[in-house]
């Protein structure tokens, strides 16, 4: 029991476990929409979010795409950064120092265009690992740059053969972040799930495109762009409720995750986490404004913990025997 | 209404109406609350009295129009202030030239008050198409140029500045820009032309406006910060106002 409220009614336990580790709430922030935690660290204590997912760093430093990068969608938006990151030097000498001084956990997303680039970026990470880093987003899913990793996200193969190599680099959390972008997302989160994962999350941005009538360009210059927001939700629920019942490993969810409510459709879908992205553009805190309401919600619903909500989905019998 | 298609919105937010320094801006939600339209849109502080601060609002678009009819006594979601002042300090300067395209106008007022306090010279160039689009509050010295030549100088703003430039009238300039891409890339050729400082604002799409998204890059001719394995520099955070010269209009 967390406590009592003066009215009497318990708190609901927040805290949600992935293998040893304890993370305060199911509220993450999803990277690339929170930087390295410094820019909104102004408007959002951070220390009420369960933790950050940073920004996908690679090797080297990417400068990104060249504008126009980001275009607003109905409930959504398109963007086409490019992965601009500051290399993986930077963000263990400057950004993970920086991180070690709050209470909350990081996970280091990491993105690359090869097999030993994806393992040089992580070992790397590992050996400069401060206290609160607690383990890596694998960034297979980046549909904006030619050579990232989407080519991986997209076939089974190499999604678990590159599973198994970073597996054999760390004992920290190892979680696969999936593409929507795919027939079906069940083959792949198995293939995480027979290497060694210990979670996947989803979904990543869907492709997406915006045309200009009057010039007949695509808005952006990358022609297509990644899809986020809103527009996205019921996708990603579908995605992380077929993952669910693909396998067995915990599912971190994702995709246009503006409220508390949200949140509680993702959980009963079947993840026991979920990252919040595009909302942080409109609101620094909104991390911390979902995790609030979610702990309402559990009060009001007489819920005494988060986890109880996890894969809870009832479908009738009646439509089980008709196969859906 | 300032001006056909402009209008200005006054709201109570202390903070933004005590700490607003001339040139910075605040990213406001067209409809409180809505996820459709969903980010921001940045306004420069056009005015600040008290603990309320002023937008002004070109209405051209979708979440233009719909900040444009907002009713008296509605809530308006506003971040800010955000960005970097405009560099009236920069001391290489005796007198402040003030380059104005249409909208650009918004972060005029604040910048002219501030040039004054500091007991600087201005003069402001103002263009507009025809003499109903011109906003003409509160501007210092006055020059005005419209494209149908309905008021002042027919013909650009630039080929105005340009003329006196020319002459020699203006003692030790530096220009403040703001207005279309146009107008702020020919500013700072003629700038580069005399050799003197040259200030655009930048405005640029953005979904943030802090730093978080990276949406809103300018590419940057700054050798020393290329060394840093950068190529843009970012408009939210790093400006929106920067010395012409060391970015790619
Ligand atoms: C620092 C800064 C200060 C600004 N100050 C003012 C001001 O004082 N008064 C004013 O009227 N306008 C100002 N603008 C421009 C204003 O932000 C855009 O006109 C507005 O965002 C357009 O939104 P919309 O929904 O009406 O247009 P739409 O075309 O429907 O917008 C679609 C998307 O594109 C973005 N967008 C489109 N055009 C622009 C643009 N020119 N700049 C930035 N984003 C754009 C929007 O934010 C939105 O995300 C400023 C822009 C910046 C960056
Ligand atoms: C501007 C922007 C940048 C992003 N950058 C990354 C990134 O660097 N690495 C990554 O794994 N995902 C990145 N994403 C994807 C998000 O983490 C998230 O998976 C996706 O946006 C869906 O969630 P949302 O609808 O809540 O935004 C980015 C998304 C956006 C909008
Ligand atoms: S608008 Fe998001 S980084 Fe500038």
């Amino acid at each position: 029991m967390n406590g009592v409220e003066s009215n009497g009614q318990a708190k609901a336990d927040m805290r949600v476990r992935l293998r040893g580790v304890e993370f305060k709430n199911p509220v993450l922030v999803a990277s690339g929409t929170f930087g390295y935690g410094a820019e909104a660290k102004k408007y959002c204590d951070i220390e009420q979010l369960a933790g950050i997912v940073t920004k996908s760093v690679s090797w080297k430093p990417r400068p990104g795409n060249p504008p126009h990068r980001i275009i607003e969608t109905a409930s959504g938006m398109l963007n086409s950064i490019g992965l601009a990151n500051v290399g993986v030097h930077t963000f263990v000498s400057e950004k993970l120092p920086y991180l070690a001084k709050f209470d909350t956990k990081i996970i280091a997303n990491i993105a690359a265009s090869s097999m030993e680039e994806y393992r040089d970026v992580l070992e790397h990470i590992e050996q400069h690992a401060t206290p609160n880093l607690v383990g890596y987003e694998i960034n297979i899913s980046c549909p904006n740059v030619k050579d990232g990793g989407l080519s991986f996200g997209t076939n089974v193969e190499r999604t678990e053969e590159l599973t198994t190599l970073l597996r054999a680099s760390t004992d920290r959390l190892l979680i696969i972040k999936l593409t929507p972008n795919v027939t079906s997302v069940a083959p792949f989160a198995q293939a995480c799930e027979r290497a060694g994962a210990d979670a996947i999350s989803l979904i990543n941005t869907l492709v997406g495109m915006s045309i200009d009538i009057y010039t007949h360009e695509p808005r952006l210059n990358t022609v297509t762009g990644g899809l986020s927001g809103p527009a996205i939700k019921p996708i990603a629920l579908a995605q992380v409720y077929q993952a669910r019942k693909a396998c067995g490993i915990p599912i971190i969810g994702i995709g246009g995750i503006v409220s508390a409510e949200d949140t509680v459709e993702f959980l009963i879908a079947g993840a026991c986490m979920v990252q919040i992205g595009t909302a942080n553009f409109v609101h620094p805190d909104a991390g911390i404004r979902v995790a609030r309401g979610l702990a309402e919600f559990l009060q009001k619903q007489n819920i005494s913990a988060v986890g109880d909500l996890v894969n809870s989905l009832r479908i009738r019998a009646e439509l089980k025997a008709a196969g859906w | 209404m300032l001006a056909p298609g402009l209008v200005t919105l006054r709201f109570h937010n202390p903070k933004v109406a005590r700490e607003t320094i001339a040139g910075q801006f605040v990213n406001v939600l067209p409809k409180a609350g809505a996820i459709d339209p969903m980010l921001r849109r940045p306004f420069s502080v056009y005015n600040t009295d008290g603990d309320e601060a002023e937008i002004i609002i070109q209405a051209h678009g979708r979440g233009t129009n719909i900040l444009a009819d907002t009713a008296e006594g509605e809530m308006l979601d506003v971040l800010g202030p955000l960005g970097n002042p405009w560099n009236y300090k920069s001391g290489d300067f005796k007198t402040a030239v003030l380059v104005i395209g249409g909208v650009g106008v918004a972060s005029m007022l604040l910048l002219t008050r501030a040039l004054v306090k500091e007991g600087l010279p201005v003069q402001s160039y103002y263009g507009a198409r025809t003499k109903d689009l011109l906003a003409l509050q509160d501007l210092t010295n006055l020059h005005v140029a419209t494209d149908d030549g309905s008021e002042g100088f027919h013909g650009s703003v630039i080929n105005m500045l340009r003329k006196d430039l020319e002459a020699r009238k203006i003692e030790q300039p530096k220009l403040f820009v703001c207005g279309p891409t146009g107008m702020m890339r020919a500013a700072a050729v003629l700038a580069a032309e005399y050799g003197i400082p040259c200030e655009v604002s930048l405005e640029t799409e953005m979904a943030c406006g802090i730093g978080i998204c990276q949406g809103c890059p300018v590419p940057t001719d700054d050798t020393t910060f290329q060394k840093t394995g950068k190529r843009f520099r970012l408009v939210c955070m790093d400006g929106p106002s920067f010395s012409a010269e060391t970015i790619t209009i």
